[in-house]
């Protein structure tokens, strides 16, 4: 099913994953594959005895890193030691560490069962799984449960193939409000949690308020419930044809609560706030496809075509109120707030489609060469009435040289295989539907003659010649299998140009009437190279030593920035909040990657604490524009994973390490906390840059940004399984994830979240990042 | 064969369900332009939103908050703890320090040209409309035009050259227009616009762009002809004053009538913004209050603490009159539950001092390392500024007063200026006077003999925080001159601000103004 969502798929149900990134592979999924298609194979019944499994985990999640916040003991002496940082009218005799209040060990728990079996004609397949976890941080909480029923059923004269499937998935989330963790941050630990007489201590200091308060106070749920159900029918009527058709529908609807309290840091500004909105995305998709194998000799030929339609609608309605005068109804009383603002009550629908032509030609002679071909003709609803369409071709070629004569006394080449293709795919995914259309929406009210009315304004800039994103990517592998396969290897090389990419482009006001336009500007590259090894180090009856190594290189660049209308080399973007001197962090510039840092050069700390600034122009200031200078790049030089899987005996055991080498982080956090300005009233960091620092306000340079290069224990797997005859040769199982990172990089952790802006100012870590957990589990795994 | 018939026409029969190619676009949500607009009410609710973008002059960080802070009547001091540093932002203004990359700058100039661009859109609509008689037409048009006139007058008292665009169909990137020619578009305008547009005053003109308030800004482009464009033009205020004079504003008799929740009845408010509890937008009670005023004063709100009147500000005021005490809260705030002052955080009396105290020891100083005269305060320190009456009650909503952008009492004194300026200061005497009676409640204060720099004081005194200050400043010659906090004399480039960075980032047809770092 195209375009699903990988959390409806239970871990248990899954047969296998490929990932598929060449163009040629990618192509007949269609535009979705842009990116890269990741294939999740689920399990299928056999024609077998009816098979019950069960799996089942217990675990535990800690708080792997925290912030190295000053302690009650430290504050205490640096105010009292520190001429002009008096605490002494701040301090209220406690000692709270407020990371510590808001975090906890988490609990976790999944089990599953799943029934497979069939017969000579048909096979079945079904699974529930339930999932329960704890986070780290005490609001968050997460509960989801799985079923799923696969059917599939031949006619006797097996000509007719038919598929049933259906799923269905429940979540119950409690998402936490990483705002928490800046006001963590910033409340000074002399100040409690809870007054002496049992009430909460607040204060509506800038950025501070109580974060135990908002967690223990304030509910953030989130329901989901998604369904689908696929037919996928195959009918052969005569030998090397199939017809097939494959319908699918899905309902994916959510209903969110917030409640914020009236005495909460969250909620006082509106003297207490509910929310209660939902949506509903249906999907509907059809695929029909006919495909003919027919085989001439050596010559084997394989022809598809097909046509997929796809709609989606989605429909969303939300309704808030404000100003309670009491907590206990939290979200469940709208009707009593007696603050309602123009824009409270709220709907919205809207739809979008997407067809396609596709056919491909596939021919392989004895299997030596291989030719690949596929043209797709893609329409989008999205797009302007004369761009709708798009056509996307590719090829690919292989040559199977171990299968050459030539090669056929070569013994310890098992398999060597020479790759390359060429693919154009469209790209339309993330945009929003009617942004070529000149839209009058809702804008309030407006004042005549006593009354307020309502009022209409044009809700965009509309652009009516926006058009697909293409891309289009060469790619050269290599497939080496030696040594009776115990070596194997791929080694891939690919060129990837991306061209009139979808972008919010910032625009002048005047002329326009917004300041932001949706239109096609700009072109990226990315090269690279990715190899995998994999050996079977040692292969014998009682032990086993199976490495697996990728390394994947990278190098991004964009390539333009303007079309015929709008023209621009740079766009300086990314904000990073300093609490009273924000600056933008990253630049958009033509021959530079993504994530390219911009600011000034720094050389550390003078004897006086103040920064040193190079002066790029030498003329004796450091000003901005002119000493600015390219300071860093939050694109890796290398990925990394290594898989070492052990087994002796009855007993097995996997380590994966992963790891990145040469991505550089804006340590954003020890920018905005690592400094005595707004000591004592606001908490600073431990750290020797706070004392050290005697700037009014810290400045952005690459003083802040720090090498993020790491290497990552990120799964440790023990198992053992018991023979047979026990428990029918049930495993029993000890997982570790997150089990240490070594990385020079001082902030949380070294894998921060790709920004909200698009993912165009990668490498910064916010303020409000939710700390990585290390997490332990027990499971069981048996079958009967 | 039967079978292989069964099979295909049960697949054709799913074929049936789909097959299409249409790719057309179905809107739910929105109205597609040529579906709305075709009668007279819905017309009016796309003409609603030229008025309503008048509400981007109100935040203090747009034109009120420029005009007060960098003017000597409103500062926004640093509070003891860091609140309100902001990185320097409000020292800035005050001090006289901003450059193309300040926020309060950028932020002025993105409201002024939102506001400017909403009336453009709003007037491109309009011309095409064939529903209105011409009357009706003819006056709408005039309307936005005004509007749009306004905007610019705000653009050009603050950045002086600007890009001057009135075609909101034409998307190419427009290049800088020197201020006197953006000067004589203005007047140009609104001399076109004033035969067609209404002159009434009454419920039905409230609020809407009239001869009154066409007139009123024409006032003021003459009244800065000599700083804008090099040329006085005092006989031409006075000419329009005496004609909005004619018209059926009335000075209110009492005073406060002009800034309490429902001002809306006042007949002295020629052009005011028009703000609702719902919609939002005014919310001086947020920038001005402490966190416990509203305690004291009898309603909700999260305040933010803020915006305060300059002490010489205040006492410069005459305790005899009656606008001081309406327009400045001071003193102890009392918790009418208990009767005893209410203590701040810092666990000191909250007691609005007028003077501005720097706590020892929080001095700022430059990145050279000089004191910069800039300190932190207690939170609590500062007169607020209570002139649009507070209401009672109110539940963490914005404040439903309206806020006169021009009023009876600015033509008043408009004219008593020009004439002063023209050596014709008696006639100047009773309109001031009439000022003044209405102030003091009594004619022991009205002048005998008047003077430039008493007509300028009494504009300071009736006017304080209603968006003249910077301009009558200019204009005065008082601007540049050293001031609470800002001992020195200002460079006079300074009369301008810079055009920002982030405009130019997006236009680079631009050009910086004069003095200021090029771009």
């Amino acid at each position: 099913m195209p375009g699903a969502d990988i959390t409806t798929v239970a871990p248990q149900d899954i047969e296998s994953i490929s990932i598929l990134k060449d163009a040629s592979a990618a192509a007949i999924y269609g535009s979705r594959s842009a990116g890269g298609v990741i294939l999740i194979t689920t399990k299928r019944g056999t024609a077998n005895q009816p098979k019950i499994s069960y799996t089942g985990a217990v675990g535990i999640s800690s708080l792997a890193n925290k912030p190295m916040l000053m302690s009650s003991t430290k504050w205490r002496e640096y105010t009292s030691t520190t001429p002009g940082k008096d605490g002494s009218s701040f301090d209220m005799g406690a000692n709270t560490d407020w990371f510590d209040a808001i975090t906890r060990t988490g609990v976790q728990q999944d089990h599953n069962i799943s029934l497979s079996g069939g017969g000579t004609r048909n096979n079945y397949r079904g699974s529930v799984s339930m999932l329960q976890r704890n986070g780290i941080a005490r609001d968050n909480s997460m509960e989801r449960y799985n079923a799923r029923l696969q059917f599939t059923q031949w006619s006797a004269d097996n000509k007719l193939k038919i598929d049933l499937t259906g799923a269905a998935t429940l979540t119950d989330n409690s998402p936490t409000n990483t705002r928490n963790f800046v006001l963590a941050y910033n409340m000074i630990p002399v100040r409690p949690i809870k007054l002496d007489d049992g009430s909460w201590y607040d204060t509506r200091e800038y950025d501070q308020g109580n974060p135990v308060r908002n967690q223990a106070e304030n509910t953030y749920e989130n329901k989901i419930n998604n369904f689908y159900g696929t037919a996928n029918v195959t009918y052969t009527p005569v030998e090397g044809l199939d017809l097939k058709v494959l319908l699918t529908k899905s309902r994916n609807n959510e209903d969110y609560s917030e409640y914020r309290s009236i005495g909460s840091e969250a909620g006082y500004n509106d003297g207490g706030f509910a929310l209660r909105s939902g949506n509903i995305t249906d999907r509907d998709l059809s695929e029909w496809t006919a495909n003919y194998s027919r085989q001439f000799g050596d010559h084997k030929l394989n022809l598809l075509g097909g046509y997929s339609w796809e709609q989606q609608v989605y429909a969303a309605h939300s309704g808030q109120t404000r100003g309670y005068i009491t907590d206990l109804l939290g979200p469940n009383d709208l009707a009593s707030g007696r603050n309602i603002h123009v824009g409270d009550a709220t709907s919205a629908r809207n739809k979008s489609r997407l067809i396609s032509f596709y056919g491909r030609l596939n021919y392989n002679f004895s299997e030596r060469y291989v030719l690949t071909a596929t043209v797709r003709h893609d329409g989008s609803s999205k797009f302007g009435k004369n761009h709708k369409w798009g056509t996307f071709p590719s090829i690919s070629a292989g040559w199977n040289i171990s299968e050459e004569p030539f090669m056929q006394n070569t013994a310890w080449v098992n398999d060597l295989k020479l790759r390359i293709g060429y693919g154009v795919t469209g790209n339309q995914s993330g945009l929003d539907p009617y942004k070529t259309l000149e839209l009058f929406g809702s804008d309030g009210l407006y004042y005549d003659n006593g009354a307020w009315l309502p009022a209409y304004s044009i809700s965009q800039n509309a652009n009516p010649d926006l058009k697909w994103e293409q891309t289009a990517m060469l790619n050269i592998g290599l497939d080496v299998a030696l040594f009776a396969n115990r070596l194997n290897a791929k080694l891939e090389w690919y060129d990837k140009k991306t061209s009139d990419m979808l972008y919010t482009y910032p625009v002048p006001t005047p002329p326009y009437l917004m300041d932001e336009i949706m239109a096609n500007v700009g072109d990226m590259d990315n090269k690279g190279l990715e190899l995998t090894l994999g050996y079977a180090a040692i292969q014998h009856p009682d032990f086993n030593w199976d490495i697996s190594v990728n390394l994947s290189h990278n190098r991004n660049r964009i390539t333009k920035l303007s079309n015929a209308i709008y023209t621009t080399d740079r766009i300086l973007l990314g904000g990073v909040f300093i609490r009273g001197g924000s600056s933008t962090t990253h630049v958009l510039e033509v021959g530079r990657p993504i994530g390219q840092f911009y600011g000034l050069r720094s050389e550390g700390l003078d004897a006086d604490g103040k920064y040193i600034f190079v002066d790029q122009n030498d003329d004796g200031e450091i000003s901005d524009p002119a000493d600015l200078d390219y300071i860093g790049d939050a694109q890796p030089d290398l990925l990394y994973g290594i898989n070492n899987a052990f087994r002796y005996k009855q007993f097995d055991l996997s380590v994966f390490l992963r790891g990145s080498i040469g991505n550089d982080i804006l340590n954003a956090p020890r920018m905005a906390f690592a400094q005595s300005g707004f000591l004592p009233g606001t908490n600073a960091l431990d750290d020797p840059l706070t004392y050290q620092l005697q700037e009014t306000t810290p400045r952005y340079s690459s003083f802040y940004i720090e090498n993020g290069s790491y290497l990552r224990l990120d799964n440790l797997s023990l198992g053992y399984r018991f023979n047979d005859r026990i428990l029918n040769g049930a495993r029993l199982y000890f997982t570790a994830q997150n089990v240490f990172v070594i990385t020079g990089y001082k902030g949380l952790d070294p894998e921060v979240p790709i920004d909200d802006n698009s993912g165009l100012t990668p490498g910064i870590e916010p303020r409000e990042f939710y700390p990585k957990a290390r997490t332990f589990a027990l499971g069981i795994s048996v079958n009967f | 064969m039967n079978r292989t018939i069964k099979y295909i026409t049960f697949l054709l029969g799913l074929a049936l369900m789909v097959a299409c190619t249409d790719l057309g676009e179905e809107v739910y949500d929105k109205l597609p332009k040529d579906t709305f607009g075709n009668t007279p009410e819905q017309l009016n609710a796309i003409i609603g939103p030229a008025y309503k973008s008048l509400k981007r002059l109100q935040p203090y960080d747009s034109a009120w908050g420029m005009s007060g802070m960098t003017s000597d009547a409103m500062i926004a001091p640093t509070r003891l703890g860091g609140d309100w540093w902001d990185g320097g932002m409000y020292m800035e203004q005050t001090m006289h320090t901003w450059d193309a990359r300040s926020y309060s700058v950028q932020t002025l100039w993105d409201n002024c040209t939102a506001g400017l661009t909403a009336v453009n859109a709003v007037y491109s609509i309009v011309e095409t409309n064939d529903l209105l008689s011409p009357e009706l037409k003819a006056r709408y048009l005039g309307e936005l035009r005004g509007l749009r006139a306004f905007w610019y007058y705000q653009l050009i008292d603050y950045f002086g050259n600007v890009p001057l665009v009135t075609d909101f169909k034409d998307t190419s990137l427009p290049s800088i227009t020197p201020r006197e020619q953006v000067y004589q578009f203005i007047v140009d305008e609104l001399n076109e616009i004033i035969p067609v547009l209404r002159d009434d005053v009454s419920d039905e003109s409230y609020g809407k762009f009239t001869q009154g308030a066409a007139r009123t800004l024409l006032a003021k482009m003459y009244l800065n002809a000599e700083e804008w464009t090099g040329t006085p033009n005092w006989s031409g205020v006075i000419e329009q004053c005496e004609e909005i004079k004619k018209l059926g504003y009335s000075l209110t008799a009492d005073w406060t009538a002009n800034f309490t929740v429902h001002n809306e009845s006042s007949r002295e408010i020629i052009l005011p913004i028009c703000f609702s509890a719902t919609d939002g937008g005014n919310s001086i009670h947020l920038y001005t209050l402490h966190y416990l005023d509203p305690i004291a004063l009898g309603f909700k709100a999260a305040t933010w603490n803020g915006i305060c009147g300059v002490p010489d500000f205040v006492k410069a005021f005459d305790d005899a009159d009656s606008r001081k005490e309406a327009t400045f809260l001071i003193g102890p705030m009392i918790d009418p539950s208990t009767g005893e002052v209410l203590m701040t955080t810092a666990n000191r009396p909250l007691n609005h001092t007028v003077d501005l105290n720097i706590v020892p020891g929080t001095e700022k100083r430059d990145a050279a390392g000089n004191l910069t005269g800039w300190g932190e305060v207690n939170q609590e320190d500062g007169a607020r500024i209570k002139k649009w009456q507070f209401e009672r009650g109110m539940a963490n909503t914005d404040m439903e007063n309206d806020v006169a952008i021009f009023r009876l009492a600015d033509v008043y004194l408009m004219e008593a200026e020009a004439l002063v300026r023209l050596g014709r200061a008696v006639e100047a005497l009773p309109l001031v006077n009439e000022i003044r009676q209405r102030a003091f409640g009594n004619t022991q204060h009205n002048y005998n003999v008047l003077t430039l720099e008493d007509v300028y004081r009494e504009r300071r005194f009736e006017l304080a925080y209603e968006f003249t200050e910077r301009q009558d400043m200019i204009r005065f010659g008082t601007f540049l001159q050293p001031k609470f906090m800002k001992p020195y004399v200002t460079e006079s480039y300074r009369k301008l601000l810079p055009i920002p960075f982030t405009a130019w980032q997006k236009n680079n047809k631009l050009t910086q103004n004069p003095g200021y770092p090029g771009f």
